[in-house]
Order: structure tokens, then C-alpha cells, then sequence
């Protein structure tokens, strides 16, 4: 059995000592890391119920339920931060890119922990693979959120249409990945070919400027 | 196969004129290219998802509606479009946006006998705005002197609703992976008049 709840303190303590010894603006990025994996942590119980309730086998609850219930558990933070506190757009896409490499890396984690760490080359691309894709999805948000941002109308129906678009996103991901063999390493290889697309991108519109 | 066939068809078209609308929004900088292109984004996505599943597993998603959300999304942003071309462009009203509704309940009603209800709300009441905004701005559009520019776009927008309605209600009748099934001949045809928004909403924008 894998004790995700020891596995989640013993990765957050330090987080919560090192908040309370930094200013409030340095407190904010640790404040969505500890989001991200305690999101992390809950979707794992709601997948589980979900799973239960539909009667799913572990391919149907991997490639249709855990996508949308792990991408509805990373927004709630971030709508928290976008109602409460009403972040500038750069403060909004740095919240969503940490939320998002946080559940991944608690993601691993467990991984690594029920599975073991000896395959070096596989855990490589499994590690750079899921990650990229959840940085992806959250960076999804922050970067396509900013060109809506003024009206605020907009911004809340994009922010849905965002939603799902991550949702789909991650589980064509899942589907690639379940499939196993050729498959899954090019699903492995998806996200980072996304981000490498969206830093070129980057790059040629700060050219332009 | 012929599922497959036409699936493969409507990716094309969508991530062509993702990638047209993208490319449009980044050169304009104008908002509804970017919803636009969004529309075919996450239509492409649900359409990808939904024909990798049947490719790879020989059947359709069946316990979760991943690529439906997709779709909804999709109309939503559609939706969203038009109300911003609506708020930019005039605040006309006119009785003949009760069609929209006339054409959409009744089928609506068949599809809550045939299906879930609450799926078929989250389907249906989008469309039936879309039809809705699309009728006024079509009318705004024929009765302005000068302001013929956006006719193809509404034109386009709202044979894309009459579109998806027949499909629904031909998939409630016709079963069978053949080209015999209308349900096909209605979802290549919904492909070209998703093709044809793009070059409608660049005569609206850029006029």
C-alpha cells in the first residue's frame, strides 16, 4: 500500500518551514506548490470514488475519469487565488505553472514509490513526460487566459473552455500512455514537443517586439 | 471505416482553420479570431480524442464524457464569439430569432426521450443561443445598407446549428457504420461549414 498522506507530509514540511521564514511575496509560490500537491493527493480519493461509482476498470478510470477529475482539482486553487485575491495575468500564469509542476512531482513520487526507481532511462522520459504535461495544462490557462483578460465576462468562459480543453489534452495523454509500447513513449514525448513549440513561439514573438 | 474516415476528415478541417485563425489572431491581434481559433482547438482535441479511443479500443468512450465536455467547450466558445461580434457591431432585436427555438425544442424533446437530460441541456442550450444570435446579426446584417460584410459568417454559423441538429436526430434513427446512414452525410457537411466561418468572420473583421 502506498501511504500518500506520509508521502505528502514529508514533502510539504519543509515547504511550511521555509514559508515562515520568507516575506509574504516569496510565501505565495510556496503557498501554490503545497496546493498542487494536496490536489495531488485529494484527486487520488475522488479518481478512487469515481472509479467505484461508475464501475471502471483501471484503463476506463485512467483515460476518462482521472483526466477530468485531476484538471477540475488543479483549477480550484487557482479560481480561489482569480476570486479572492483578482491577480494580475502574470501573477495568474505563475500561480498556474507552479500548481501544476507541484502535482506532477508528487505525482512522481508516488510513482517512484509504488513502482521503484531502478529503470533510470524510462523514469527519464516518464519524469520530463508528465511533468511537461502538467505544466502544459497549467501553463495552458496562464498563457491563453492573458488575452482575455479584461473582460471579465470573457474570462470566465474561456477560463470553462480552457478547462476542457486541458481535460481532453491530458487525456489523450492517458489513452496514448495506457496503450503502452510505441505508443506511450510518443505520448511521453507529446508534452515536450508542446512546450519546445511554445518556447519557439515565445521566442519569435519577443523577436517581433 | 467510414466512421473513421469522416472523423479524420473533420480533424483536418478543424486543425486547418486552428492554425489559419491562430496564425490570423497573431498577425491582427483582433479578439474573435482568437476565439475562433479556440472553437476549432478544443473541437480538434474532443474529435482527436474521440476518434484515437474507437481506433485503438474498437469502441467509444463508454463510461465518461471527455470529448462531449470538448464539444460543449467548443460551442461555448463559438457562443462567445458571437456575443462579442453582437456587442461590437449593433444591439438589434428581431422576432425572427423565436426560429432558433422552433427548430431546437422539438429536437430537443426527441433527444430527452432518446438520451440523458441533463447532457442533452449542456448540448443543446448552447446551440439554440448560437442559433439565436446568429439569426439577429444575419438580419441586422441583410437590413443595414453597407453592412453586408458578415452575411457568410452568419450564414455559416447558422447552417453549422441546423447541421449538428440533423445529426443528432439522425443518429437517433439511423444505426450502421455505412454511407448509407445520413448521420454521415450531415457530418461532412457540418466539416465544410465549419471550413467556411473562418473565411466569413475575416470578411466581418477585417472590413
Amino acid at each position: 500500500m502506498t501511504y500518500i498522506e506520509n508521502i505528502f507530509m514529508c514533502m510539504v514540511a519543509p515547504l511550511i518551514m521555509a514559508m515562515l521564514c520568507l516575506g509574504k511575496k516569496q510565501r505565495r509560490i510556496f503557498f501554490f506548490c503545497i496546493a498542487g500537491m494536496g490536489m495531488c493527493l485529494l484527486s487520488a480519493y475522488i479518481n478512487t470514488f469515481f472509479a467505484h461509482l461508475y464501475v471502471a476498470n483501471s484503463l476506463n478510470a485512467t483515460t476518462q475519469i482521472a483526466p477530468v477529475v485531476e484538471e477540475i482539482m488543479k483549477l480550484l486553487p487557482l479560481l480561489f487565488y482569480l476570486v479572492v485575491f483578482q491577480p494580475e495575468s502574470k501573477q495568474f500564469q505563475i500561480a498556474a505553472v507552479v500548481v501544476g509542476a507541484s502535482f506532477a512531482t508528487f505525482e512522481n513520487v508516488c510513482y517512484l514509490t509504488q513502482n521503484g526507481a531502478e529503470e533510470f532511462l524510462f523514469l527519464l522520459i516518464r519524469g520530463f513526460g508528465t511533468g511537461a504535461m502538467h505544466v502544459v495544462c497549467g501553463a495552458g490557462y496562464g498563457y491563453w487566459i492573458k488575452y482575455v483578460w479584461e473582460n471579465r465576462g470573457l474570462r470566465g468562459v474561456c477560463l470553462f473552455g480552457l478547462l476542457c480543453l486541458v481535460i481532453t489534452y491530458h487525456a489523450i495523454y492517458n489513452l496514448l500512455v495506457s496503450m503502452g509500447g510505441i505508443l506511450q513513449y510518443i505520448a511521453y514525448f507529446i508534452p515536450i514537443f508542446t512546450v519546445i513549440c511554445g518556447w519557439v513561439g515565445y521566442l519569435i514573438s519577443q523577436r517581433r517586439r | 471505416m467510414i466512421e473513421l474516415i469522416d472523423n479524420f476528415i473533420q480533424l483536418v478541417v478543424t486543425t486547418t482553420g486552428c492554425l489559419l485563425a491562430g496564425a490570423l489572431f497573431f498577425k491582427n491581434h483582433k479578439q474573435p479570431f482568437f476565439l475562433l481559433a479556440c472553437f476549432y482547438g478544443v473541437y480538434t482535441l474532443g474529435t482527436l480524442y474521440w476518434t484515437l479511443h474507437l481506433l485503438l479500443f474498437n469502441e467509444t468512450p463508454p463510461v465518461f464524457y471527455v470529448s462531449d465536455l470538448a464539444w460543449i467547450a467548443s460551442y461555448i466558445f463559438l457562443l462567445a464569439l458571437l456575443y462579442n461580434m453582437r456587442v461590437l457591431e449593433h444591439d438589434h432585436k428581431t422576432p425572427l430569432c423565436w426560429l432558433a427555438l422552433i427548430f431546437c425544442i422539438p429536437q430537443f424533446i426527441l433527444y430527452i426521450t432518446h438520451g440523458e437530460v441533463f447532457y442533452n441541456i449542456a448540448m443543446c442550450v448552447p446551440t439554440m443561443l448560437i442559433g439565436w444570435l446568429g439569426i439577429e446579426g444575419l438580419v441586422f446584417n441583410l437590413e443595414t445598407p453597407g453592412e453586408k460584410d458578415s452575411v457568410l459568417f452568419y450564414i455559416s454559423v447558422l447552417c453549422f446549428v441546423a447541421l449538428e441538429y440533423c445529426l443528432w436526430t439522425a443518429s437517433c434513427f439511423w444505426m450502421g457504420d455505412t454511407l448509407i446512414n445520413p448521420y454521415f452525410w450531415f457530418d461532412i457537411l457540418l466539416s465544410v461549414s465549419m471550413l467556411s466561418l473562418l473565411p466569413g468572420l475575416k470578411k466581418a473583421v477585417t472590413k
